[in-house]
Formats: C-alpha cells, structure tokens, sequence
C-alpha cells in the first residue's frame, strides 16, 4: 500500500511534464498520422480519403521528388563537412594555451546567434548579388554571380552557413577529446607513434561515440533545415533550395493542404528513422565503447 | 544493447518532435477578444455617431493591418482618436509587413483566433470568404460615403465581406531624370505592349552597361496576366476559379519576347534579376539606379518616392486592344465571422471612411480615399508623394480592366509559375515545356474548385 502512495506521489510529481508530452506532443502526433488519411484545409472540416495523399505523393509529385533530393544533397554534403570542421576546430581549441577560454569564447560565440533569423538575413546581404562578397572579389576583378539568386550555387551557399554554425557539435567534440585519457597519448608516445599515428588509432577510436552522437544529431536536424532556406533563398531560385521541410511549410500554411502536409511529414519521420536506424547498426562496426572494450574505469 | 534500443527511441522521439516543429510557428494571437462573452447591444450597430456605445460596457477590439511604417504610425493615431471618442471601445492593434501578414493569417484562421477587424486584399479576399473567415456586411448602410456600383462590384456571392477604404490603381514608377538624361523618349499615358518592348530596346542601345530599361517579369504571373487580358483573352483565373485559361500563343509571344530580351541584354540577366529586393534601398531595382522602370500602386508608389525623392514618374501598365492594368479598391476592412464584438467592429469600419478627424490622421496611407468627403478636405495639403499616387489611379482610370485576385486554390499554380519560370530563365527549362506544365496543373485545380 505505502508502495503504492509512494508510486502515486511520484507520478503526480511528474505530472506537469507527462501531461505536456501527452496533450502537447503525442496528441498531436496522433493527430497528425490521422490527418495524413485526410484532405483537410484547416478551415473545413478534414474528409477522409484514404491512401490517397499517400498515393499523390509517391505516384505524381514531381515537387516531392525535387525537394527530396536537394534535402539528401544538402545532408550528404553538410554533415561530413560540419563533422570535419568542427573536429578540426575543437582538436586546435582542446591545446593548452594561454587565453585558450577566450578563444573557445570567441569562436564558439556566433553559435550564440545560431540558426537565427539575424543570421539568414546576415548571409542574404554577404552572398547577394551586391552582397560583401561580390564586393570582396571585385577588388580581385572577379565578377562573381549572385551566389543565392543563381540556381548553381544557391544550395552551395546554404551548406556554407550550415558548416559555420559548427558551435554546439565542436564544444561535444571538445568534450570527447578532454575526456580522452592522457597515459594513451603519453604510453603511445612512449612506443614511437607519431602524431597522424596517434589520431588514428587513439584520437578517432576513443572519440567514436561522440562522433556517432554528432553524426545522428547531424543528420536528423539537416534534414530539418527549414529557417535558412525560408529566410534566405525562399526555395529558389528553380526551386534549387526546396527543402523538405519548407516544402512541408508551404503544403500547409500557404496551400492549406494539411492532410497532404501530414502525410510529408511521416514519410519524413520513416526516412529520418530508418536513417537513424541505420547508423545504429552500423555504428557496431566502428564505434567503440570504452565500457565494452578490455578496460573498464 | 537494451540500453541503445532506449536511446534509439529517445532519438526517434527527437527526431518527430523537430520534424512537428517545423510547422508549429503560430505566433501570437493578434486579437484578444475574451473579455466579455455577452452578446453586444444590438441598438449601437447602426448608429453612426456611436453615442450608444457610451452606455455599453468596455470593449477591447482585436485589429491587425499590413503596411509600412507610415501606415502604422496613421493607424495607431486614428485608434487613438477613436478611443477618444468612444471611451468604452479599446483596441488591441497587431501590424505587420506584408509578408509576414499573410504567413501569419492562415495561422489565426485556421485557430479560429483572427481579431475582429483585419485588413484584406483584394487578391485573398475572395479565398478568405469562400473559406468562412469573414463576416458578411450587406447590412452596413454606406450610402452616400461609397458609390453603391462601386460596392455592388465587390460583392462575393451577392455579399459584402469588406468595407473598400480607397480608390487603388496599379501603374508604372519611371526614373525621369535618368531617361532625360541618357535622351530616351519617356513612356506616354496608356502606351502599349508593343511600346514597352520597344522601350526597353531603347534603353539598352543609349543606357551604359549594367543599366536597363526595364526589369525581367518572366516569373510575375500577373505580369502575365495583365499582358494576357490587354490582348483580349480571358483572364488566367475566371468564374471564381472554376475556369483557367493559358493562352498558349499569347504565352509563347510573351515568354519568347523576354527571352530574346535577356539575350540582347536589356532585362538584367536570371541571377541579378532574382537578387532584387523591393523596398530595401540597398537592393531595390530602381532604387539603386540599375533598373529605370517598375511596378507601382496608388498605394505603393510613396514608398518608392521616398527612397529616390523627386526623380518618380508615373504611367500606366502598358495596355493592348482590351485595355490595360486596373483601377478599383483592393485593401478593406473586414470582420472576422468569429468576433464577439460584430456590432462594435462595423459600427468603427464605418467611423473609419466617414470620421474627418481620422481622414486627417490617415492621410493617404491607404491610398486615394474611398470617400469623396474627406479626399477634398486632404486635397489642399497634399504632398508631392500623395499627388504621385494619385496620378496613379488617373493614368489608369482610362483603360482600366478589373483586378484579377487569385482565385481559390491558386496559390499553389502561383507558386509554381515562379519557380517553373525561373526555370525558363535560367535557360534550364523550355517555354512549350512550362506552358505544358502550367497548364496542366491550372486545369487540375480548376476542375477541383467546386
């Protein structure tokens, strides 16, 4: 009985936050995968239809297809370079020097500002036509193009920005690589390794499940990408940087079609999950948890 | 491993929590209208002083509007006046810029939470009737305030869903000085399609490198539209959405024309052409010298003279045997079909046209205003600016046709003219090719419209 009260007691302790996950998050979530059977316009009430945005979707949406593929580009190209270049910049942060918070500061600071809208709005004025970079090149006399009105380079410039808002990836980074255990590096040292050597078969292995975390972190928020491409190129020019997800926007609350919207956005949750999925099974083969492995602290 | 699959979940969890993010940007209710539930006293509706109200309990009116900085400052004073005189009547204002406008009302409608006044567009309204949204307002007595044949014209359905506030007419803003200067004859009142090209092939052979005589409207539909109705031909959307007409030949004409255009260089070339931003003093077309000519409204064109002062002048929309561009009011006042407060909201749509101490305030940010009163009690002090927008709705009046609205469900075919024309711009797609695309899509909506 006192169990059972104790039980109780620490549910209702809970409850604020049950309750929101339950009315606010999987509430909705139902709602939406019954409303991805619909045609709904948010004003009418929603009629049902089947498999039919479903069929529309796979069968004829040229759009789908398009969006899909500039969303797998821009994932499969940004997150390997983010990955890189964060890691790059955390190895050079993770020295000890003097000053060395200040510039851990410094360069992590534009993160602070993120995926804002200032910062889209920063990057239209540095990659336009008239933009800073035009202006740069032309001391060069290079008359560059209209980096995010040009259909060639627009998604370019997108994964630029995704790539410079490495912040919160390189502190994680940073923090795999303090927690790296020193007697390997000095023990190494010891048997003659170099320091390409000690990367390789210290740095990366003992840093996999960091890497693993980033990379799934990665993926899922690229395939998320939605405030640059609204901000900045609006999905053009040519439709070069349509997002998934814009593309989901626009279904929505510009075209009012709601069921067709939900119905995106499940097909999106099964890619992003089996992508997900994936890596899990994927990540036996080159991640390595210290836990698993002979050592055990 | 029961430990990953955790993880696995948690991660799959994060995943459809940001993926549901994505469209959860509602924003704030513009209007809150939850201070009193009872139904208003019905015998203050038609009284245009609004004495009748002084008895009636407090009342807080939700009220949103779009428009640039100008309008905003107006509009406030104008609530303020109001309040002045109708003390129980409070307002809770919401503004915005266009964009944001329209991004944010499909938000507000669909939660059924639109304040109880809200400017519309001619170009939506007839979507927002159809969908519901807006309350019918036949039983408003504006006679003697508006043209009954004026109102007659906005009628959807046989019913009024919003109160005109102006007269509003789209023209043609030139940059005189620099077309004297460079020896280019100036654009005459209801000049032609034919004059327009002509124009531009003018301006490329006496204008430096890098200047154009006019911009790139390949990806405008209703540039097209208005090239497609002076020729004659129907509109692209009639019958309230049911027909949709793309004249292939006058399309072809059109598309082919711009085409040549860019290759002779006197359209500025696909990737300039998209870096345009209106408005913006730093990437506007004609304000920053590089294009001469550009669209503009009674409504807009101050905004623009602002930016270049004294080197604005004003023509029609270049006209063909039917005619040309359109004359008629296209922002109201509507009220929301869900407002609590219907009587107080139209008993101040009305105030709103009629009110000379609001005229005052409101000057001419909305445009030529719709009642003839308070236009000659503005007339005198009129600005350089006002004049110009004025000059507007005369250079149009002659040949105007009507304004074309997007039809319900159109948004869609809209969005996909732009990027599919893009396409033809950059040279990656083919004009038989987007005409058979924009056809095909336009008669699928068409034939679903009811």
């Amino acid at each position: 009985m006192a169990y059972k009260e104790r039980n109780l007691a620490g549910y209702l302790f809970i409850s604020p936050w049950l309750l929101g996950f339950l009315l606010l998050t999987l509430w909705p979530i139902a709602q939406s995968f019954y409303l991805s059977f619909t045609d709904y316009s948010m004003l009418a009430d929603p009629v049902w239809t089947g498999m039919d945005n479903y069929r529309k979707i796979f069968s004829g949406d040229d759009v789908f297809q398009k969006s899909l593929t500039v969303t797998f580009t821009f994932v499969l190209v940004s997150v390997p370079l983010k990955l890189f270049f964060s890691l790059m910049v955390a190895m050079l942060l993770a020295k000890n020097l003097r000053g060395m918070n200040f510039y851990r500061t410094m360069i992590y600071f534009p993160s602070l500002i993120g995926g804002s809208i200032a910062v889209s709005v920063l990057w239209r004025n540095m990659f336009g036509a008239d933009g800073y970079i035009n202006g740069i090149l032309a001391w060069f006399g290079i008359e560059g193009t209209g980096w995010i009105s040009n259909p060639d380079t627009s998604l370019g410039t997108l994964i630029l920005l995704g790539t410079w808002q490495f912040g919160s990836t390189m502190v994680i980074f940073l923090a795999g690589l303090k927690q790296i255990p020193q007697e390997l590096y000095e023990a190494s040292a010891v048997d003659g390794a170099g320091r390409i050597r000690k990367f390789f078969h210290i740095t990366l292995p003992m840093l996999s499940p960091v890497m693993f975390f980033n990379l799934v972190l990665g993926i899922i928020n690229s395939f998320q990408m939605f405030t640059a491409a609204f901000i900045i190129t609006k999905g053009g020019p040519v439709q070069s940087t349509y997002m998934y997800a814009m593309f989901l926007y626009e279904k929505a609350f510009k075209h009012f079609q709601m069921g067709y919207a939900s119905a995106l956005a499940w097909i999106l949750l099964v890619i992003v999950a089996a992508l997900t999925a994936l890596n899990f099974l994927a990540s036996r083969y080159w991640v390595f948890y210290e836990t698993e492995g002979g050592r055990d602290r | 491993m029961k430990r990953k699959g955790l993880k696995g979940l948690m991660l799959l969890m994060i995943a459809l929590m940001l993926t549901l993010s994505a469209c959860g940007g509602g924003g704030k209710s513009g209007g809150d209208n939850s201070s009193s539930n009872s139904p208003a006293g019905s015998g203050s509706s038609a009284s245009p002083s609004g004495n009748a109200e002084k008895t009636g309990e407090a009342k807080k009116l939700g009220i949103m509007w779009w428009g640039p900085d100008a309008r905003h400052e107006a509009t406030l004073k104008a609530l303020e006046i109001y309040t002045k005189q109708h003390p129980s009547i409070t307002f809770t204002p919401d503004y915005m810029a266009w964009d944001g406008y329209w991004q944010k009302l499909p938000a507000l409608a669909a939660s059924k939470t639109v304040p109880d006044v809200l400017q519309m567009d001619a170009a939506y309204i007839q979507d927002y009737a159809a969908k519901g949204v807006l309350e019918d307002l036949s039983d408003l007595d504006l006679s003697g305030i508006v043209d009954p044949s004026v109102l007659e014209n906005l009628k959807i359905g046989g019913k009024l869903y919003g109160i005109p506030l102006s007269q509003n007419a789209q023209g043609i803003a030139f940059n005189k000085p620099a077309l004297e200067a460079a020896g280019i004859k100036l654009p005459q009142k209801n000049w032609t399609w034919d004059d327009y090209f002509a124009f531009a092939r003018e301006a490329r052979a006496k204008l430096p490198k890098g200047k154009y005589g006019i911009g790139d409207s390949t990806n405008l539909w209703d540039w097209y539209n208005w090239y497609q109705t002076a020729n004659g031909a129907k509109p692209l959307m009639s019958d309230n959405g049911k027909t949709f007409t793309l004249d292939k030949d006058l399309f072809m004409k059109y598309h082919t024309t711009f085409e040549q255009l860019r290759k002779e260089q006197a359209v500025p070339p696909a990737d300039k052409s998209l870096s345009f931003v209106p408005n913006d003093p730093n990437a506007d077309p004609m304000a920053t010298g590089i294009v001469m000519t550009g669209g503009a409204t009674t409504g807009s064109v101050a905004a623009l003279y602002s930016m270049m002062p004294d080197q604005i002048d004003v023509v029609g929309v270049p006209t063909g045997v039917a005619g040309g561009g359109w004359a008629q009011s296209t922002i109201f006042l509507s009220v929301s079909a869900n407002s609590e407060n219907k009587e107080e909201a139209k008993a101040f749509l009305k105030w709103f046209i009629t009110d000379p101490e609001a005229g005052q305030a409101l000057k001419m940010t909305r445009g030529i205003p719709i009642n003839p009163a308070i236009y000659k009690t503005l007339e005198p002090t009129m600005e350089p600016k006002d004049l110009l927008g004025k000059k507007v709705y005369d250079m149009a009046l002659e040949k105007a046709l009507p304004f074309y609205p997007i039809a319900q469900g159109f948004t869609e075919w809209v969005d996909t003219y732009k990027s599919t024309m893009e396409g033809v711009m950059f040279g990656k797609t083919s004009i038989e090719d987007a005409y058979e695309k924009l056809n095909e899509l336009g008669q699928q909506i068409a034939a679903k419209n009811p």
